[in-house]
C-alpha cells in the first residue's frame, strides 16, 4: 500500500514492566532520528521494579511523538497504540489522551485464558468509536519467544511499528545492533532479529496502517538526550566539582550518570547517608570554595529546607535541584507535576531569601547549571533549579549544544544568561558580612553562623542589626528583579487571553497558542524560566489582556488558585486565574489548552 | 588528622592571644571554657595555621565554640555538623578539620550523621562536648543524662537509663576513639595530639560538667570514681592528678577490651581504640579523582552523538 503522508503522529507502546517497551522506544526513536525526523519520547514506568504483570501498576510504555518540524512536547492525543494485552490497554484508556480516530492494535495472545476481560476492553474501544484492530503472533515468532524464556516480543512490535511507519528495516536492525550486539550471544541476537523481522512482515500483510512522517532533520551533529543526563553534563560543563545526594526517584539518574564519569572531569560523587547530610556536605563544600551540588525531589525538599534558609543566613552559595514529581508526601514517584513551587519560595522558616530557576526542556538542562552557579556565587545565596518528571525522563534530539567549560562564574556567555532572560548582575554586591574569605586565606579568618550577625559576622541580636541583614538579603533578590528582561512571548502582544506558565509548559504554550491563532483566537502566550523573582514589567504585559490564566500540572480550583496562579495574582493584584490545573501526573497538552481557552472566550 | 604537612607560617607565631575573639557567652564555671581552652593550647603546641583550620560545630552550647576561636568556623544547624565538615573534608583536604558537637546534637538529633561519619572515617577530630543534658534551651533531658536526675521534660526524674555513647561508638567500627574530660588541661591537649595524628575520623568524648544545671553530676575535685588508661601507644594520664587516680593498663588496639571497659560502670579516661588501617571515604574519592585520565569538557556531549 501506498503510505500517507503525515506532518506529525504520536504513538504508544504499551506493555508490562520489565517485557522491553523502553528498549523498544529507544530503538525506535533512534531510527528515526537518523532518518532524519524530528521525535520527543515520554517514557512511562511504574515506581515499582517488577509489579505482577498482567496488573494495572505494570504498565510500562512509551509514547512517541515524530513530526517533520522541530517539536517541542509530547503533544496531543495518540493516533495509533500497540497494547501487550488488554489490562495494559485499559489502564491507559483512563487516561483519555487518544484521538477519536485513533487506531489500537491489540494483541490477543492472553484472549484464550482471560475472555471475559478482554470482551470488555473491545466493547469499550468500540463505545469510544475508536478503532481495534486485533492481532495474533505467528506462531514461529510464539515459539521464537518460548524459547528465549518469554522475552523478545518487544522485537515483533518494533518490527510492526517500523513497517507502519515505511522505515528501512535495516535502519532499525542497526539500532538493535547498537543496543544488543555486544551483550547479547549471536545466536540469542539472532533470534531477536528473526522475530523483528516476522513482526515487519506480519505488518505488512495483516495491518492496513502504513504512514511516513518526512525526514527534514538536517544532518548535523545531533544528540539524542534525556532531561536527567543534559543536567548532569550541565553540571559538569558548568565547572561543579562535587555532586551530593541520597538516592530519589526521579533525581537518582542524575547521580548516577555522574557516578560514572564524573571523576574524569575531577568531580567526586557523594552518596549522602540521608537528604539532610547531602546538602549539609554540599554547603560544607561551597563555604570551602569549591563549588557543590545537591539533587532531590519532592520528600527530599521538605527535608532539606532548613539547610537551605541556613545557606541563605551563613551565606553559602548552594545549588539545589529539584527534580519535581507528584506529591504531596511520597505522592506518585513517577508521575510528573509543578506543585513544589510553593515549597522552594517559601519553604524554609523566615524570610530567607532565595532564587527559583526552572528548565523548559533538554537544551535548558545543559545550562542552568550555569546559570545557578553564577547567581548562587555573586549573590551567595541558594539557587534552586526546578526540573519535572516529565522533562527528566523524556528524550529528544537535539542539535549538540555548545560546551562551554566554565570555569570561574564571571566567564558566563550571553548566550546562556538571555536564555534565561536575565543580564549579567553588577560587579560590587553588598553581602551581611564584609568578610567573605574562603578558608585557608591568611588574615581571612571568620565564623559563619545562622544567627543574626552584622557587618563584622559577631553575632548580633539587636534590631536595627536584624533590620539591615533582612534589608541586604532581599535586595540581593531585587538585584535579580531588576536584571531580569521580558520573558518569552508567544503569539499576540495584546488580546482577549494571555496564558502563562513554567518550566516544562513552555513547549506546550508555544503549540497551544499557535492553534489558537490559527483559529483566529486573539491570544498570547507568556513562559517564566526563572520563577522567582518575577519580573518588573508583569503588569505592563498583563495590562494588554482581558484575562490571564495559567496552564500547569499542578492543582487547582475555584477557589483555590494553583502555585504559579496564587504567585502571578500576589505580584500583580491581577485576577489570574488557572485554566487547567489537574493533578493528574500527567503533562498538559496543547489542544487542552485550546479547548479551555476557547470555553472562556465564548 | 595531620596527613598534609603545615604549610610554612608566615608573620607572627601563633598565640592564646591571637586565638582569642571575644569573651564566650557561657555561664561561669561552665566546661566549654575548657574545652576551647584545650583545643587553643593544643594549636599553640603545634603551631597550626589558623587560616587553614575550620572549627565546625552544630547547635547547643557546644555549637558556639567555633565563634571563640579565631580560625575559620561553620556555626551550623542541630545536628548536622559532621555533613559539612565532610564537605570541606572533601572539597578541602589541606585543611585542619575540627568538629565541635553536644550529646543532644551528636546522640540524638544528628545520632545518623555520627554513625556514618564514624564509618566514612573522614579525616576530623570530633569532640562530643557531654554534659549529659541539653543546656542552652534549659535544662531537657537528653540521650545521656541519667536516671531519675530531674529536667524540664521529665520533672519527675529521667525515666531511662542513660545511652553509653563509648559503646555506641565502639559498635559502629571506628578507627579512633579517646575520653577525656574538660578539667583536665593536660590529659585533654594529650588527647588533641593523638586525636590530630591519627588519619580518619578521630572521635573523641569530652565529659564536660554543666554547674549552671547539675551541679552534682561530674565531681572534678575528686578522683576516686574513674581511671586512666594507660599504654604506650595510649595518651598519657593527666599529670597533675595521675598520683591521686587509679591508672588501668589497656591496649588500644584491643577492641575487646575496650567494649569491656565501656561497659563496666567506671569511668575511663585515655585512648579506648585505635585502628590506623580502617579505609578513609574522603581518601577513596580524592584519589578517585587524582587517579582517572582527566578528560577535557569539550567532547562532554559526545556520549550522545546519534
Amino acid at each position: 500500500m501506498v503510505p500517507e503522508q503525515k506532518k506529525i503522529s504520536r504513538f504508544e507502546l504499551l506493555m508490562d514492566a520489565g517485557y522491553g517497551a523502553q528498549k523498544a522506544g529507544d530503538i525506535l526513536i533512534r531510527a528515526f532520528a537518523k532518518t532524519g525526523k524530528y521525535v520527543y519520547i515520554e517514557p512511562m514506568f511504574p515506581a515499582e521494579i517488577s509489579p505482577p504483570p498482567r496488573t494495572r501498576p505494570s504498565m510500562s510504555g512509551v509514547i512517541i511523538r515524530l513530526a517533520d518540524f522541530d517539536i517541542t512536547n509530547v503533544g496531543n492525543n495518540t493516533d495509533l497504540m500497540i497494547a501487550q494485552h488488554e489490562i495494559v490497554l485499559g489502564r491507559r484508556l483512563d487516561d483519555e489522551e487518544e484521538n477519536p480516530y485513533c487506531q489500537i492494535l491489540l494483541d490477543m495472545e492472553d484472549q484464550k485464558d482471560n475472555p471475559t476481560t478482554y470482551e470488555q476492553v473491545i466493547k469499550r474501544v468500540k463505545d469510544l468509536g475508536l478503532s481495534i484492530i486485533p492481532f495474533d503472533l505467528d506462531d514461529a515468532s510464539k515459539m521464537l519467544i518460548r524459547g528465549l524464556g518469554g522475552s523478545g516480543k518487544n522485537m515483533f512490535y518494533i518490527g510492526m511499528l517500523t513497517h507502519i511507519h515505511n522505515t528501512s528495516p535495516q535502519v532499525v536492525i542497526d539500532e538493535i545492533k547498537l543496543t544488543f550486539g555486544k551483550k547479547l550471544p549471536q545466536d540469542v541476537f539472532d533470534r531477536n532479529i528473526k522475530i523483528f523481522e516476522n513482526g515487519y512482515h506480519f505488518a505488512k500483510e495483516h495491518v492496513p496502517l502504513c504512514y511516513e512522517v518526512a525526514g527534514k532533520l538536517k544532518n548535523t551533529e545531533r544528540v539524542l538526550i534525556d532531561g536527567n543526563s543534559s543536567l548532569s553534563m550541565g553540571i559538569i560543563d558548568a565547572g561543579i566539582k562535587l555532586f551530593s545526594g541520597y538516592p530519589i526517584t526521579p533525581a537518582s539518574s542524575i547521580m548516577h550518570t555522574l557516578a560514572k564519569i564524573f571523576p574524569s572531569y575531577g568531580g567526586m560523587v557523594h552518596q549522602a547517608e540521608d537528604e539532610i547530610g547531602a546538602i549539609g556536605t554540599a554547603i560544607g563544600s561551597y563555604f570551602g570554595g569549591v563549588p557543590a551540588i545537591t539533587c532531590t525531589s519532592g520528600p527530599g525538599l521538605s527535608l532539606k529546607q532548613e539547610f537551605i534558609g541556613y545557606a541563605a543566613v551563613a551565606e553559602i552559595p548552594i545549588i539545589i535541584v529539584d527534580v519535581q514529581r507528584s506529591g504531596p508526601s511520597t505522592g506518585m514517584p513517577t508521575k510528573t507535576e509543578q506543585s513544589d513551587l510553593p515549597a522552594v519560595i517559601f519553604g524554609s522558616h523566615g524570610d530567607y531569601t532565595k532564587i527559583v530557576i526552572s528548565v523548559s526542556n533538554v537544551i535548558d538542562c545543559f545550562y542552568a547549571p550555569q546559570v545557578a552557579r553564577y547567581l548562587a556565587e555573586k549573590l551567595r545565596l541558594p539557587v534552586f533549579i526546578m526540573s519535572e518528571f516529565q522533562t527528566a525522563n523524556s528524550y529528544k534530539v537535539i542539535d549538540k549544544p555548545k560546551v562551554t567549560e566554565m570555569n570561574k562564574v564571571e566567564e558566563i556567555q550571553d548566550f546562556v544568561l538571555e536564555r534565561f532572560h536575565i543580564q549579567r548582575l553588577p560587579d560590587n554586591i553588598e553581602m551581611v558580612r564584609t568578610n567573605q574569605a574562603i578558608p585557608g586565606t591568611p588574615g581571612g579568618t571568620r565564623r559563619v553562623t545562622g544567627l543574626n550577625t552584622d557587618q563584622s559576622g559577631s553575632v548580633n541580636y539587636f534590631s536595627k542589626a536584624s533590620q539591615r541583614a533582612h534589608t541586604v538579603r532581599n535586595e540581593k533578590v531585587h538585584i535579580v528583579r531588576r536584571a531580569l528582561t521580558k520573558p518569552e512571548m508567544f503569539g499576540e502582544q495584546e488580546g482577549e487571553v494571555l496564558v502563562a506558565g513554567w518550566g516544562s509548559s513552555r513547549g506546550v504554550i508555544e503549540e497551544a497558542i499557535s492553534l489558537c491563532q490559527a483559529e483566529g483566537l486573539k491570544t498570547g502566550g507568556i513562559h517564566f524560566k526563572i520563577v522567582y523573582p518575577l519580573p518588573l514589567m508583569l503588569k505592563e504585559i498583563f495590562s494588554k489582556f482581558k484575562r490571564i490564566v495559567t496552564v500547569e500540572v499542578a492543582y487547582g480550583d475555584e477557589m483555590k488558585p494553583s502555585p504559579l496562579a496564587m504567585l502571578l495574582r500576589a505580584e500583580t493584584l491581577f485576577d489570574v486565574r488557572p485554566i487547567l490545573s489537574k493533578a493528574t501526573g500527567r503533562p498538559l497538552t496543547p489542544r487542552g489548552i485550546l479547548a479551555k481557552v476557547k470555553e472562556i472566550i465564548e | 588528622m595531620a596527613v598534609e604537612i603545615q604549610k610554612p607560617r608566615t608573620g607572627e607565631p601563633l598565640t592564646l592571644k591571637s586565638l582569642h575573639t571575644e569573651n564566650p557567652r557561657w555561664c561561669v564555671g561552665c566546661g566549654d571554657f575548657g574545652v576551647v581552652m584545650a583545643i587553643k593550647r593544643f594549636m599553640v603546641d603545634r603551631q597550626l595555621t589558623a587560616a587553614q583550620t575550620v572549627n565546625v560545630s552544630g547547635i547547643g552550647c557546644s555549637g558556639r565554640a567555633p565563634n571563640y576561636i579565631n580560625t575559620y568556623g561553620v556555626h551550623s544547624i542541630h545536628g548536622r555538623p559532621i555533613t559539612v565538615a565532610l564537605g570541606l573534608a572533601l572539597a578541602r583536604p589541606d585543611l585542619n578539620v575540627f568538629i565541635e558537637s553536644g550529646d543532644g546534637d551528636a546522640l540524638s538529633i544528628g545520632g545518623n550523621h555520627l554513625i556514618h561519619g564514624i564509618n566514612k572515617n573522614f579525616n576530623c577530630v570530633f569532640l562530643l562536648f557531654d554534659n549529659e543534658l541539653y543546656a542552652l534551651t534549659k535544662s531537657q533531658t537528653s540521650p545521656t543524662t541519667r536516671k531519675g536526675h530531674k529536667t524540664n521534660t521529665q520533672p519527675t526524674g529521667t525515666y531511662l537509663d542513660p545511652l553509653n555513647p563509648i559503646l555506641l561508638v565502639l559498635g559502629i567500627g571506628p578507627s579512633f576513639v579517646a575520653t577525656t574530660a574538660d578539667w583536665m588541661p593536660d590529659h585533654f591537649v594529650n588527647t588533641l595530639h593523638a586525636a590530630f595524628d591519627h588519619n580518619g575520623f578521630s572521635f573523641v568524648h569530652v565529659t564536660q560538667r554543666c554547674p549552671h544545671f547539675d551541679e552534682n553530676n561530674f565531681d572534678h575535685k575528686t578522683t576516686s570514681w574513674f581511671s586512666f588508661l594507660k599504654h604506650p601507644q595510649g595518651i598519657a594520664p593527666d599529670k597533675r592528678i595521675v598520683d591521686k587516680a587509679e591508672v588501668v593498663e589497656h591496649d588500644p588496639t584491643d577492641l575487646q577490651s575496650a567494649f569491656k571497659l565501656a561497659a563496666s560502670p567506671r569511668r575511663h579516661f585515655g585512648l579506648y581504640y585505635i585502628n590506623p588501617d580502617k579505609p578513609r571515604y574522603d581518601e577513596i574519592l580524592l584519589n578517585q579523582v587524582k587517579n582517572t585520565l582527566q578528560k577535557p569538557r569539550t567532547k562532554l556531549l559526545d556520549y550522545f552523538l546519534l
